[in-house]
């Protein structure tokens, strides 16, 4: 396995990194998902050895390179802003790191137009970087980085600042790096979705600790903790108290119960995703647990989907189609019923979660 | 008509700034073509010719360039290292770095012949044969000392607006420290340094105050054009004095074209 990272902590500043554990395999297109602020860059940079770490030791290839200087790691980054040398043609940025190694000039330019023909920027070469666009910058940092043949690939946020149809196009382009080159990813986002198009393993960081690490369905289908489900894009995260009663397990929230699958007690914080409320105009004979009455108090439209907020002693957002939504004819102020399964609860142990703030920042590039 | 209806229909206050202004820019350029217009062209063009000229522009071009040369050999180094590494406190560091940039050159100068005249540091080199006061090395002495915290603070804004993200990459593409300057910070704030030295080289050309105190006015010795100025002016030479002005102001100019060009209408200051 080329990259290991064992206890790793490291303080900058009001950034910090909490015992980060992590191993990369051969050829895996790895991805940590968290939000702004989460540590994620300076794991990067300290994977790069741009920073001495506090604690813990990093191996590649079961070598510590803990201590080898940035430059003799082979280990390849590229940050979001891309970080082309504006002083440099595309050429030369490309180049840079054979350069370094004393690389024949003849051979800079052999080795500059292979790889700039396999990402296709063959006609940029000549060019300087500010006349690119964000998209074609993106391939040159790749390409820069490439060159000097890593054996690790860092991505910081290598998506966040292009338009949503090259966000596409690269994401796929992204994801056959590895095949291709045989290098191994590490690419840190903050957008679910990527998770979810590219990781074959991922893991979720907040404050610094990775808070779960699995296969991105995984991650989604079967979020560890309330941040992971809010980052997942869980819309409906409450309070509530666990209990036994002689219907079964419920939670209470204020004066509604509701059915739920969960060995907690106590105080409790559950979820339940958007797309798992069903509406309905009459109470539906389902098997269902969940029925509730409630009065639409917003619909708010997006595309092809509508999200609609209901309360029903407390708030929650479920979303259809918009045809669904016409179908049915619901309009704000109007009393429906929301259905959802006792299994479609998420129950997860209150710890300090009320306090917590979160950006939901999972649905804005779609 | 139409031209003067517009002027009419600017309010009071524009206007008035407008004139003040116009007014101020008119005075400035009286004054300076006042001075060059001032002696009869004939006796200007034989004081610029004289020998005594043309000695002070030979020695403040010499002296001018190599201390130039030696901020940029200092500054560039320092300007990095308050940049990029903490060290000491760089606070204070770039205080007292800074000092001679406030201080009056007069000031700078006499501390200056102090430390190279009577004080033990001075008496130490002559004892190894060196004695700069009042000799050409002194002025190169004193145009480095007032003029290197100036490109020092140039090359330290500079370096500080440098992301270091742009250095990250290229340590990780397998530069060195050197390396990363030379191929990466250092290009990157080429335009700061070109501007940098061309107002210290411009600045070093019109030192009088530290140079006066640590290499004296001996004509001939150690007659740069500003001490040329004040030796003719003092023995009552007009054309000698307004000679020396004239390439000054031509100097300045010349600069100031120079700067603005490279850096248009941002402040380096």
């Amino acid at each position: 396995m080329p990259l290991e990272i064992r206890s790793l902590s490291k303080t900058l500043g009001d950034f910090h990194l909490r015992d980060v554990n992590l191993t990369i395999n051969d050829g895996e297109y790895f991805i940590i998902l968290g939000p702004s602020g989460a540590g994620k860059t300076i794991l990067l940079e300290t994977i790069a050895g741009i920073h001495r770490p506090d604690n813990g030791r990093i191996f590649l290839d079961d070598t510590d390179i803990t201590d080898t200087p940035a430059r003799l790691r082979h280990i390849g980054m590229v940050y979001q802003d891309y970080m082309l040398f504006p002083h440099l043609t595309i050429e030369k940025n490309i180049g840079f790191g054979l350069k370094q190694q004393g690389v024949h000039p003849e051979e800079i330019k052999r080795l500059t137009g292979e790889i700039a023909s396999l990402l296709e920027i063959t006609h940029l070469l000549p060019r300087d970087p500010e006349t690119l666009s964000g998209g074609e910058q993106q391939r040159v940092a790749i390409a820069r980085a490439l060159i000097i043949r890593p054996r690790v690939l860092l991505l910081d946020e290598p998506l966040s600042a292009l338009d949503a149809i090259t966000r596409r196009r690269m994401r796929n382009e992204l994801s056959h790096l590895p095949s291709l080159t045989g290098v191994s990813i590490i690419h840190i986002t903050h957008h679910a979705e990527d998770l979810v198009s590219l990781g074959t393993r991922s893991a979720v960081m907040d404050e610094g600790a990775i808070v779960q690490m699995g296969h991105p369905d995984e991650i989604f289908q079967n979020p560890q903790t309330p941040f992971v489900a809010a980052f997942t894009g869980m819309e409906n995260l409450l309070p509530g108290i666990a209990g036994t009663s002689h219907e079964g397990k419920i939670i209470k929230v204020g004066n509604v119960r509701i059915h739920a699958i969960s060995h907690h007690t106590g105080p409790v914080i559950f979820g339940i995703r958007s797309e798992d409320l069903i509406f309905s105009r009459e109470p539906l004979r389902s098997s269902a647990r969940n029925v509730l009455q409630a009065k639409v108090t917003k619909i708010r439209l997006m595309g092809s989907l509508a999200w609609v907020m209901v309360d029903c002693g407390f708030s929650l957002t479920g979303v259809l189609t918009v045809q669904s939504l016409f179908e049915l004819g619901i309009d704000d102020g109007d009393m429906v019923y929301i259905t959802f399964k006792a299994s479609a609860v998420m129950v997860f142990p209150d710890e300090k979660w009320d306090k917590k703030e979160l950006s939901l920042e999972t649905r804005d590039d779609t | 008509m139409k031209r003067k209806s517009r002027f009419l229909a600017c309010s009071w206050f524009k206007g008035s700034l407008i004139i003040l202004s116009a007014a101020l820019i008119l005075f400035f350029c009286l004054v300076f073509a006042g001075l060059v217009l001032w002696p009869e062209p004939r006796a200007l063009i034989d004081a610029l010719t004289s020998e005594e000229i043309l000695f002070a522009i030979e020695l403040s071009l010499v002296t001018s360039l190599i201390s130039t040369l030696l901020c940029a050999v200092i500054a560039l180094p320092v300007a990095y290292a308050l940049s990029r590494y903490q060290f000491f406190s760089s606070r204070l560091m770039g205080l007292i770095i800074s000092l001679p940039l406030s201080l009056p050159p007069l000031v700078a100068g006499i501390a200056l012949l102090i430390f190279f005249g009577p004080s033990f540091f001075g008496e130490l080199l002559r004892t190894i044969g060196i004695d700069i006061v009042y000799t050409t090395g002194a002025i190169i002495i004193a145009q480095f000392f007032v003029n290197v915290p100036y490109l020092i603070r140039v090359m330290r804004s500079a370096f500080d607006s440098v992301n270091p993200r742009y250095e990250y990459v290229a340590r990780t593409l397998g530069a060195s420290e050197p390396g990363v300057f030379l191929q990466v910070s250092l290009p990157m704030s080429k335009q700061a340094l070109l501007a940098g030295l061309t107002i210290t080289w411009s600045k070093a050309m019109g030192e009088f105050g530290a140079v006066l105190m640590l290499a004296g006015a001996t004509k001939m010795k150690t007659e740069t054009l500003p001490i040329a100025l004040y030796l003719n002016i003092s023995t009552g030479d007009l054309d000698m004095a307004i000679a020396s002005a004239t390439i000054l102001l031509a100097i300045s100019v010349g600069t100031l074209i120079i700067f603005e060009h490279w850096f248009g209408s941002r402040k380096m200051m």
